[in-house]
């Protein structure tokens, strides 16, 4: 300790007696260069620094603070608004009408009590924001009426269930290709082409494989069965036509065999990705520890939750973080399957329908109120992204 | 307590053979015991000052040893229990990877596909398992060729003249739709790859103040969804005139991407500095250090976010979809394709089909040639697109 002590104060004394070197070297310098030029030197490279340093990064700063935060700080404004689109055009420029936006706060016309509207209106900055939440879908053939907001909601996390299953087959798959096989390279590399395919080409493939008469009916013997009908007043166990009241009812029952199709789209076209993760996870878990646990006769079972699951968890823990913001974002998968339907699209479609749609039943679109649901998108996936994190830091206590 | 059972029921550990010819003894004597196994359980338990097992069970145990899982009656030899490890991993692994590729032969088959007719109509290709019952070579009908459905897809598949209706522009048609697909895909992806790199180089390399402020300031803009700026953005960009044609599929893009610039950023750190303080002696400037050293040394990353990020755009439907209208002459290729299955879905789909083909097939190919490059940055950064 005590040689170690003193080795370290004969170090300082070293680095000391350096360092008045270095003074007495610049002392002299100064003698010979006025002092006001070396100083300049110094600021020049410190400005020279700065310079570049925000040269090179001035196009992303743009780009991202122009299409990303601009934009997201524009929707925000005109959430409360009437701005809107029509078949002629939209409503002005969207600058002047943020420029105004006092002007333009949603004004909803007052109705007297037969429906007609009187003349007057109100005010109402949150009238988007209470569209979300108490507009209601009726099925006509059902006599059913739901909140269509939840409806939505509930159609993107049924979607989510591809997650926990595709999570635990590629944890599978990962473990299986990690093993000391040849050609292991080759089945990585066939798994993954799903992903770079294009979704719409599979869309469509999908779409006719599993066709009332297609190949996956033929395989799985389940004849006439109706994957892709999407539609309303049939039993979700048989894709059928049902009279029965208690399958066509319950809104979790329609459309449910149509959405076990996207599910499995989706399971399908992801694994690939996840799987390479928990590949590359799986190379970094320690192969000390795990000869350690096989020396003291754990079982290869007992190895894989003991010490192979431990080590992977920050790999699982960030798949699932993206898979669930992606996830809440499914739009183009179902829309392009079966069409706009509110017994399959996810929640994505109604900020479509409201804020942009202006051809079919619809002639005046409403980005205004496309921005307010994009706004509570936003925040359910802030705060499910927040949940999730929160449950990650109880867990390392 | 497993660990002690273990021991009192020590065997040697055999080869290979030696388990074979026990094996064989071992399910003899099981034969000659069985004819005893009315004998009461209690009995057994009860006579054994070491465990005895009943004869089922130790038949089970003989199998599994057999299989080359070691149980309590019987150890298995290590090499067995390798072997068929590796056999049956290798099942799954290509029963997996029969389920990943067999949709793409479907695709691959059903292009050639005759639909094109009254009666069959879509049938052929509906019941379509390993090759459709009624196929451009065998259809009988006048004129078909076997790549019928591809020049159907090239000559009318897309064009207003053809069969495509009011959905497509005047004088629109595959070949436009693929040369836009190209500009999108392109033009964006090279120069925004550059101007990412630029930004990781300046956030990794050069020391400014603020840099990591304004670096988490940028990243902090992933945790806005895109749709939810959608209509915003749509409103925006019809301001500026970008809607409606290529300007908003080409100059968004141009501005590079955060996410981007993130894992270039954490491969320059990988980097040592003392190779710019090198150039910076022999009197280099930045914009030098990075065409001459920085692009050549992280052409690896660069190179695989640029083919990430160019899949990604050569599928990109969505932004066609929502920012250019119905007939215009800008659509990408999905876009294009999504208005060739409304006209053909009812009557005539195998072209459809033949779309997806040819829309998957550059993909999958520039994938075939760059898998190592692409698979080992997606290993190396954690990302999934």
């Amino acid at each position: 300790m005590e040689e170690n002590m003193t080795t370290a104060a004969a170090d300082d004394s070293v680095v000391f007696s350096d360092l008045e070197g270095v003074a007495a070297a610049e002392q002299t310098a100064e003698a010979v260069i006025p002092p006001k030029k070396q100083k300049r030197r110094i600021n020049r490279q410190k400005l020279q620094d700065n310079l570049w340093g925000w040269a090179f990064c001035i196009p992303l700063i743009v780009g991202t603070v122009w299409f990303i935060y601009a934009a997201f700080i524009m929707a925000l404004l005109i959430s409360f608004t009437d701005y809107s689109i029509g078949a002629s055009g939209t409503d002005g420029s969207l600058a002047d009408f943020i420029a105004n936006l006092g002007d333009h706060i949603y004004q909803r016309p007052v109705t007297d009590a037969d429906g007609f509207p009187t003349g007057e209106f109100v005010t109402q900055p949150f009238y988007w924001y209470n569209q979300i939440f108490t507009k209601v879908v009726t099925d006509g053939g059902l006599g059913v009426s739901m909140n269509e907001m939840g409806r939505y909601l509930f159609n993107t996390v049924f979607y989510m269930i591809g997650i926990p299953i595709g999570m635990v087959l590629s944890v599978f798959l990962a473990v299986c290709m990690s093993r000391d096989i040849k050609g292991g390279n080759v089945f990585r590399v066939l798994y993954y082409i799903p992903c770079v395919a294009s979704s719409i080409s599979i869309v469509y493939t999908f779409k006719l494989m599993f066709d009332t008469n297609g190949v996956i009916n033929g395989i799985l013997g389940t004849d006439g069965l109706q994957w892709i009908s999407g539609g309303e007043s049939w039993n979700s166990l048989t894709g059928q036509e049902s009279s029965s009241q208690f399958m066509r009812d319950p809104f979790w029952c329609q459309g449910f065999i149509s959405k076990c199709v996207i599910v499995i789209m989706s399971v399908w076209k992801g694994l690939g990705g996840t799987i390479i993760l928990y590949v590359a996870g799986l190379s970094g878990v320690n192969a000390a520890t795990k000869e350690a646990a096989q020396i003291d006769g754990a079982s290869s079972w007992k190895i894989f939750w003991k010490v192979t699951m431990p080590d992977l968890y920050p790999v699982i823990f960030y798949n699932v973080v993206t898979s669930v913001i992606g996830g809440m974002q499914i739009y183009a998968e179902p829309v392009l399957m079966f069409g706009e339907s509110n017994y399959t699209s996810g929640y994505v479609s109604l900020i479509w329908h409201y804020g942009l749609e202006t051809s079919g039943s619809q002639s005046t679109a409403y980005p205004s109120a496309g921005a307010a649901y994009g706004m509570f998108l936003a925040v359910i996936i802030f705060v499910l992204t927040l949940f999730q994190f929160w449950i990650d830091s109880r867990k390392k206590d | 307590m497993m660990k002690d059972k273990k021991l009192e029921n020590v065997q040697p550990n055999l080869s290979e053979n030696e388990v074979l010819e026990t094996e064989i003894l071992e399910t003899e004597a099981v034969e000659a015991a069985e004819a005893e196994a009315w004998l009461p359980a209690e009995d057994v338990v009860m006579a054994a000052p070491q465990p005895k097992y009943s004869s089922v069970r130790y038949a089970f145990g003989a199998v599994l040893a057999f299989f080359g899982i070691s149980s309590r009656t019987h150890n298995a030899s290590q090499k067995r229990g390798k072997l068929v490890g590796d056999i049956v991993t290798y099942i799954i692994l290509l029963f997996g990877a029969f389920i990943m590729v067999y949709p793409f032969w479907w695709m691959l088959a059903g292009s050639f596909a005759y639909t094109n007719t009254t009666f069959p109509g879509n049938a052929p290709i509906k019941e379509m398992v390993w090759w459709p019952s009624l196929s451009t070579l065998n259809s009988g009908a006048a004129g078909v060729g076997f790549f019928e459905n591809y020049k159907e897809l090239f000559l009318n598949g897309f064009s207003s003249e053809g069969s495509g209706g009011t959905y497509f522009a005047a004088g629109f048609s595959y070949w436009r739709a693929l040369g836009n697909n190209l500009f999108y895909s392109i033009v964006p992806v090279v120069v925004g790859v550059i101007t990412s790199a630029s930004a990781a180089f300046s956030f990794a390399k050069i020391n400014w103040i603020g840099r990591n402020k304004v670096f988490f300031f940028l990243l902090a803009a992933i945790m806005v969804p895109g749709p939810s700026i959608m209509t915003t953005q749509y409103a925006m960009y019809s301001d500026i005139g970008f809607l409606n044609n290529w300007m908003v599929m080409v100059i968004p893009g141009l501005f590079g991407s955060i996410m981007t610039a993130f894992f270039i950023r954490q491969f320059l750190f990988g980097l040592p500095t003392s190779i710019i303080e090198a150039a910076k002696i022999d009197g280099a400037g930045y914009f030098r250090i990075f065409c001459s050293f920085i692009l050549p040394l992280a052409m690896p990353a660069i190179m695989a976010q640029g083919l990430l990020s160019f899949m990604g755009v050569w599928n990109n439907y969505m932004g066609s979809y929502i920012m250019i209208s119905k007939g215009s002459e800008w659509i990408n290729l999905p876009h294009a394709m999504y208005f060739m299955n409304l006209v053909y879905e009812e009557n005539n789909l195998a072209p459809v089909i033949a779309a997806s083909v040819v829309c998957v097939l550059p993909v999958i190919i520039l994938f075939a040639c760059f898998q190592k490059l692409i698979i080992g940055s997606l290993m190396l950064t954690g990302s999934k697109e």
